[in-house]
C-alpha cells in the first residue's frame, strides 16, 4: 500500500494528488520528510562514517529546531554501508521500501555510490554522495540529474596536486598509490596534470592494503631520487609509510591528500617525522561562520576538531543545502521540485548564508541566497560536482598551517 | 517494502546456490573448502565481463560463468587428492586470495580496482519495479529447483552413492577397485559451477563488481548457513542461508527498534555472532538444525 | 647491490614477525592436530593489550609483558572453554570453532577499543648506515626481542619437563598417554605458550605498524603458509620457513610486482605441499 502511493507521489503527479491519494497517515506524511543517512561506519570508511551521521543528524536537529524546512520537519533513517555494495545495496533498499526515504545522504567511496545510484534513480530521489570517481558525473550513473557530489573528484586532486608542485618548484616527482580507485585516480589525475605541464614521473608505485611493512614500495621510489613523493592514500597506510620513510633517513617532501595527513596523523607520528608535509584539502570554508559553526557542534559530538573529519562537514552541508532547498521548494514539494532548487540556493547569484536558518529568513524575505558550505562554497556545476578551491597546509611544529590557496 | 522483501530474497537465494555448492563439496564428499568464494568471483567475472565489454547476451554470460568456476576448480581437485583435508581447506583459502588478487592486477581484463560499473540488469525490458523483481526471483528459484534437482539425482544415482562411500570410507572404495578420486573431482567441479552461477546473478544483480567484494567473510558466511542447517542436508543448505540473511538484515531492524546500539558497536556485534554461533554449533549442536546427514 | 641488502634485512624483520606466528600455529597444529586459525586474533589482542599496558604505565618492557600475558590468558580461555570439549571431534570442527573464537576475539576489541587505529607512541630515529645500507634501530630492537621470544620458548621446549612432555604427545600421542603424561597439562602448557607467542607476535607488528581489529587476520595466511613449509609441527622449522617467506616476499617484489607478493606465500605453500609435503625440516605425514 505504502508503496502504491510513493509510486503515484513520484510518478509526477505533484503533492496535491498524494495528499488525496494517502487517507490515512496524511498528516504524518505531510508533516515530515524522510531521508537516510548511508554511511560507511565500518569497513574501510570507518575513520570517517560515525562522525558523517552523527553530523547529518546534528543538521537535522538543527533545521528541525529552525521550525522544519518547507513546513516540514526532517526524519533521519541511518544505515551503515559497511563500505560494501552489496551491504549498501541491500540498506539503500531497506531505506527506500520500508523507510519511504526521499534522499539518501553521505554514501562514501566510490563502489558504494556507483552501486546504489541506479537505485535511487529508480525511485526518483536524491544521492547526495562523498565519492571521487569520474563515473558518477555521467551517464548512466547520473542520468537523471539526481546526484550531487560534494567531494572533490578524484581527478581534480590530483590536478591541485600538479599545481602545488609545480608551485614549489619541485622537478622529480614521484607517485604511490593505494590500490583502490580513489588512491589510483589521485596519482593518475596528477600524472596527466604533470605531464602535461612537461614534467616527468620518476617512480609510480601502486601498493595493496593491510601489509605488514611497506618497505619494499617505498625502496622502489626512493631508489628513483624524487624530490617530492606524491600520494594517494589513506590514514593507516600512510602512517606506516611515513614511518618507515622517517626511519630509512630520506629527506623526501610530501605531497598527501587531507584525509590522510589530518591532525590524527601528526598524533601518530609526532611532530618531527611530519615536518613540511604538504596536505592538500579542498578548502573547508574556514574562515566561513558556517565551517565555525560546524566546527562547534562537531566538537561537541565527537570531542575532535571539525577539521579532522572533512567528510563529516560534507554531509553537515548536504542536510543544510536539501533543507534550503526544500524550504525554496515551498510546502509539500515534490522531489523534482525540490531537485530543481538544488542549484538555486547553493550557487551565486544570492545572499550568501551559512546557516539553515538564515538562508531560511532571507528566502522568506523573497531573496535568492547562494549557500556558503562548510566543507566548499559549494557550487555544482552542470554535473552535480563542485569545484572546490584547494587548502594547501604545511605541516610546521606539530600543526597544519594554511599557506595558500589553489583554484584549478 | 515488498521490493525490499524482494531484494533480501534474491540475496537469500544466491546465497542458497553457494550453500548447494558448498554442501556437495563438504556434506557429501568431506572437501573442506574454504575458497568458495573464488568460484563466485570467477562467475561474476566472466558474468561481467561478457555482457559488457564482451557485448554478449547475459545468457552466454551466464553459461561462461558455470563452465569456468567448474574448470578453475579441476586444478584444485588435483591438488586436494595429495592433500590432507586441513592442508586443503588453507590451500584453497589461498586459491580464493589469488584469484582476487588476480582480478585486482589485471586490469586490462577486470578493470582492476575501479570494477566494472553498468553490469546490466535482468529483465530489464519489464522496466524496474515488481515485475522485474518477480522475473528475477521466478529465474533463481527455479536454478535452485533445478539444483536441488541435480542433487538428488546425484545422491540417488551410482555415482552419488560412491560419494557416500568415498566419505565415510576411502579405503573401502579403493579396495573395490573404484577411482576416488575422479569422483571428487567431479563433484568439487559441478559445486563449484553452482557458485560460479551465484556469482554471474550476482553480478547482474547487484550491478557493479569490485574485487572487494570477493573477500574470504563472504566464504565464512556460506561456511556458517550450512553449519546452522545442517552439514550435508539440502534442506540443511536452505534454512541455513535463510537464518543467515535474517541475521544479516534483521540488525538492521534491531537498529530502528534499539537506537542506542551505535552503528559501529553493531558490526561488531554482528561479526561476533557469527563467531558465537560458529562456537556453539560446534559444540552443542554439530548436527545443524536440521539434523544429521546421514540420516536423509 | 645496497638496494638488495636492505630488501635482505626488511624480509629478515618481516620474516620474524611471520616465524613467530608460524611457531604459534605449527604449536598447536603438532599437539593439539588442528590449524588454530584464531591465531591471528590473538596477536590482535596482544597488539591491544600491549598498548593499554604501555598507556598505563609508560613502559614497553611492562606493556609487552602484558600483552603476552593476555595472549596466554586467551589461549587458555580457548582451551578450556571451547577446544578440550571437541578433542574427539574432527579436524575440520576444531577448526571451524577456531574461526568462531576468532571473530569473537575480534568483536570485543573492536567494542572495546573501536575501529580507528592506535599508534605505538614511540619515538622514530633515523637509520645508521654501514657502507650506504641503513639498519634502523628500531628494527633491531624488535628483531632481538622476536629473537629472546624465541629463545624462551625453545628452552621451554628443550630444556624443561613439560617441553619434553609436549614433544612427546606431539610425536606420538597414544605412547605418551601410556608412558603416563597427563593430557591436560600438556594442554594447558601448549595454549599458555602457544597464545603468548602470537600475542608477541602482534606486540612486534603493532610497533611496526599501527594497530586495529583486523590485523592479526592478515597475518594468517603467511603464518600457515610458513608452518606448512617448515613441516607441521617443528618449531624450528617454522621459523626458519617464516624467514625465507619474509625475504621472498621482500625480494620478488622487484619481479612480479607488489600486488602479487602477497600471493607468494600461497604459491610457495602449494608447491611445498605437492613436492615435498613433509615440509623443508618436517616429519608429520601429510599425504593420506
Amino acid at each position: 500500500m505504502t508503496t502504491m502511493n510513493r509510486r503515484t507521489l513520484l510518478g509526477g503527479v505533484g503533492g496535491a494528488l498524494a495528499l488525496t491519494a494517502v487517507p490515512v497517515s496524511v498528516n504524518a506524511q505531510a508533516a515530515t520528510f524522510r531521508i537516510g543517512a548511508l554511511n560507511p561506519v565500518t569497513g574501510a570508511g570507518s575513520p570517517y562514517g560515525s562522525g558523517m551521521q552523527k553530523m547529518i543528524l546534528a543538521a537535522v536537529e538543527e533545521v528541525n529546531a529552525a521550525g522544519g524546512a518547507g513546513g516540514r520537519r526532517i526524519e533521519v533513517f541511518a544505515e551503515d554501508s559497511q563500505t560494501s555494495p552489496q551491504a549498501a545495496v541491500l540498506a539503500a533498499k531497506k531505506l527506500i521500501e520500508v523507510n519511504n526515504v526521499r534522499a539518501i545522504v553521505g554514501t562514501w567511496s566510490s563502489g558504494v555510490s556507483l552501486a546504489v545510484v541506479p537505485l535511487t534513480n529508480d525511485a526518483n530521489i536524491l544521492l547526495l554522495n562523498t565519492s571521487g570517481a569520474p563515473a558518477l558525473s555521467v551517464p548512466p550513473a547520473n542520468a537523471k540529474g539526481l546526484s550531487y557530489r560534494f567531494q572533490a573528484t578524484n581527478d581534480r586532486f590530483g590536478r591541485a596536486f600538479a599545481e602545488i608542485a609545480t608551485r614549489e618548484g619541485f622537478k622529480r616527482a614521484a607517485t604511490m598509490a593505494f590500490n583502490n580507485a580513489s588512491g589510483i585516480g589521485n596519482t593518475n589525475g596528477f600524472k596527466r596534470a604533470w605531464e602535461a605541464k612537461g614534467n616527468r614521473v620518476v617512480a609510480e608505485v601502486v601498493y595493496e592494503p593491510n601489509q605488514p611493512s611497506y618497505r619494499a614500495e617505498l625502496q622502489r621510489v626512493l631508489a628513483a631520487r624524487p624530490d617530492v613523493i606524491v600520494m594517494g592514500s589513506f590514514l593507516p597506510d600512510t602512517t606506516i609509510i611515513l614511518r618507515e620513510w622517517f626511519q630509512s633517513g630520506e629527506n623526501t617532501r610530501w605531497i598527501i591528500p587531507g584525509w590522510a595527513a589530518n591532525p590524527q596523523l601528526i598524533q601518530a607520528l609526532g611532530a618531527q617525522v611530519t615536518e613540511g608535509i604538504i596536505s592538500v584539502d579542498s578548502v573547508s570554508n574556514e574562515r566561513a561562520p558556517s565551517f565555525a559553526h560546524f566546527d562547534q557542534v562537531h566538537r561537541r559530538a565527537m570531542n575532535q576538531p571539525g577539521a579532522s573529519n572533512v567528510y563529516a562537514a560534507m554531509t553537515w552541508d548536504m542536510v543544510i543545502t536539501l533543507a534550503l532547498a526544500m524550504e525554496a521548494a515551498g510546502p509539500n514539494a515534490d522531489m523534482a521540485a525540490i531537485n530543481a532548487k538544488m542549484r538555486e540556493v547553493a550557487n551565486p547569484p544570492g545572499e550568501e548564508v551559512y546557516t539553515f536558518a538564515a538562508g531560511k529568513a532571507a528566502l522568506a524575505a523573497g531573496r535568492a541566497i547562494n549557500y556558503q558550505g562548510a566543507s566548499s562554497v559549494l557550487d555544482f556545476d552542470q554535473f552535480g560536482d563542485v569545484t572546490p578551491d584547494f587548502g594547501v597546509f604545511f605541516i610546521t611544529k606539530g600543526q597544519l598551517e594554511r599557506r595558500y590557496v589553489v583554484s584549478i | 517494502m515488498e521490493a525490499y522483501l524482494a531484494a533480501i530474497a534474491a540475496i537469500a537465494l544466491i546465497y542458497v546456490l553457494l550453500s548447494l555448492g558448498l554442501t556437495l563439496h563438504y556434506g557429501l564428499t568431506g572437501l573442506i573448502n574454504f575458497g568458495h568464494v573464488g568460484f563466485f568471483c570467477i562467475g561474476a567475472y566472466a558474468a561481467a565481463i561478457l555482457s559488457t565489454t564482451g557485448g554478449m547476451p547475459i545468457v552466454v554470460g551466464f553459461v561462461a560463468a558455470a563452465v569456468l568456476a567448474g574448470l578453475a576448480a579441476w586444478p584444485i581437485g588435483l591438488v586436494s587428492l595429495r592433500l590432507r583435508d586441513d592442508y586443503f581447506a588453507i590451500v584453497t583459502l589461498g586459491f580464493s586470495e589469488t584469484v582476487r588478487l588476480v582480478v585486482t592486477s589485471e586490469r586490462w581484463l577486470t578493470n582492476g580496482v575501479q570494477g566494472i560499473p553498468g553490469i546490466p540488469r535482468l529483465f530489464e525490458g519489464l522496466g524496474v519495479g515488481m515485475p522485474s523483481a518477480l522475473a528475477i526471483l521466478g529465474v533463481l528459484l527455479a536454478v535452485n529447483a533445478a539444483a536441488v534437482w541435480l542433487f538428488f539425482r546425484l545422491v540417488k544415482s551410482p555415482f552419488g552413492r560412491m560419494i557416500e562411500a568415498i566419505r565415510d570410507n576411502e579405503e573401502a572404495v579403493r579396495a573395490l577397485g573404484k577411482d576416488p578420486a575422479r569422483f571428487k573431482i567431479r563433484v568439487l567441479m559441478l559445486g563449484a559451477a553452482l557458485a560460479g552461477i551465484a556469482g554471474a546473478f550476482y553480478a547482474h544483480y547487484i550491478g557493479y563488481i569490485v574485487p572487494d567484494q570477493f573477500i574470504p567473510l563472504v566464504t565464512f558466511y556460506v561456511w556458517m548457513a550450512i553449519i546452522m542447517g545442517g552439514v550435508g542436508r539440502i534442506s540443511g543448505a536452505i534454512v541455513g542461508s535463510l537464518l543467515l540473511m535474517l541475521f544479516l538484515e534483521g540488525s538492521r531492524f534491531l537498529r530502528d527498534v534499539v537506537p542506542f546500539i551505535s552503528a559501529v558497536d553493531m558490526a561488531s556485534v554482528r561479526i561476533g555472532a557469527v563467531g558465537l554461533a560458529l562456537v556453539l554449533f560446534t559444540l552443542y549442536r554439530p548436527q545443524g538444525l536440521m539434523g544429521d546427514y546421514t540420516r536423509r | 647491490m645496497v638496494f638488495w641488502i636492505e630488501l635482505l634485512i626488511a624480509g629478515l624483520v618481516s620474516g620474524l614477525v611471520i616465524g613467530l606466528v608460524a611457531l604459534s600455529i605449527t604449536l598447536v597444529f603438532g599437539i593439539a592436530r588442528f590449524p588454530n586459525a584464531a591465531t591471528g586474533d590473538t596477536m590482535t589482542l596482544g597488539a591491544y593489550g600491549a598498548l593499554a599496558g604501555h598507556a598505563a604505565t609508560g613502559s614497553m618492557l611492562i606493556g609487552g609483558a602484558i600483552g603476552a600475558l593476555g595472549g596466554a590468558a586467551v589461549g587458555l580461555a580457548a582451551y578450556a572453554l571451547v577446544f578440550r570439549r571437541l578433542s574427539n571431534r574432527s579436524t575440520v570442527a576444531l577448526l571451524v570453532a577456531s574461526i568462531g573464537i576468532g571473530f569473537i576475539i575480534r568483536a570485543g576489541l573492536s567494542l572495546a577499543f573501536g575501529h580507528t587505529q592506535q599508534v605505538f607512541q614511540v619515538p622514530l630515529v633515523r637509520p645508521w648506515r654501514f657502507q650506504g645500507v641503513r639498519i634502523h634501530p628500531n628494527d633491531l630492537r624488535l628483531a632481538a626481542t622476536a629473537i629472546a621470544s624465541l629463545a624462551v620458548v625453545f628452552a621451554t621446549l628443550y630444556l624443561t619437563p613439560i617441553g619434553r612432555r609436549m614433544r612427546a604427545v606431539a610425536d606420538d600421542p597414544a605412547l605418551a598417554r601410556v608412558s603416563g603424561i597427563s593430557p591436560v597439562r600438556v594442554m594447558v602448557a601448549l595454549w599458555l605458550l602457544a597464545g603468548a607467542v602470537a600475542a608477541v607476535a602482534g606486540v612486534i607488528l603493532g610497533l611496526r605498524t599501527v594497530v586495529s581489529p583486523e590485523m592479526g587476520w592478515e597475518m594468517l595466511l603467511p603464518g600457515f603458509a610458513a608452518a606448512i613449509l617448515g613441516g607441521i609441527g617443528n618449531p624450528a622449522g617454522a621459523v626458519v620457513a617464516g624467514l625465507i617467506i619474509g625475504i621472498a616476499q621482500e625480494m620478488a617484489t622487484p619481479v612480479v610486482g607488489f600486488t602479487y607478493k602477497i600471493a607468494l606465500s600461497f604459491v610457495v605453500m602449494l608447491v611445498v605441499l605437492l613436492v615435498r609435503p613433509r615440509g623443508l625440516f618436517g616429519r608429520v605425514e601429510g599425504v593420506r
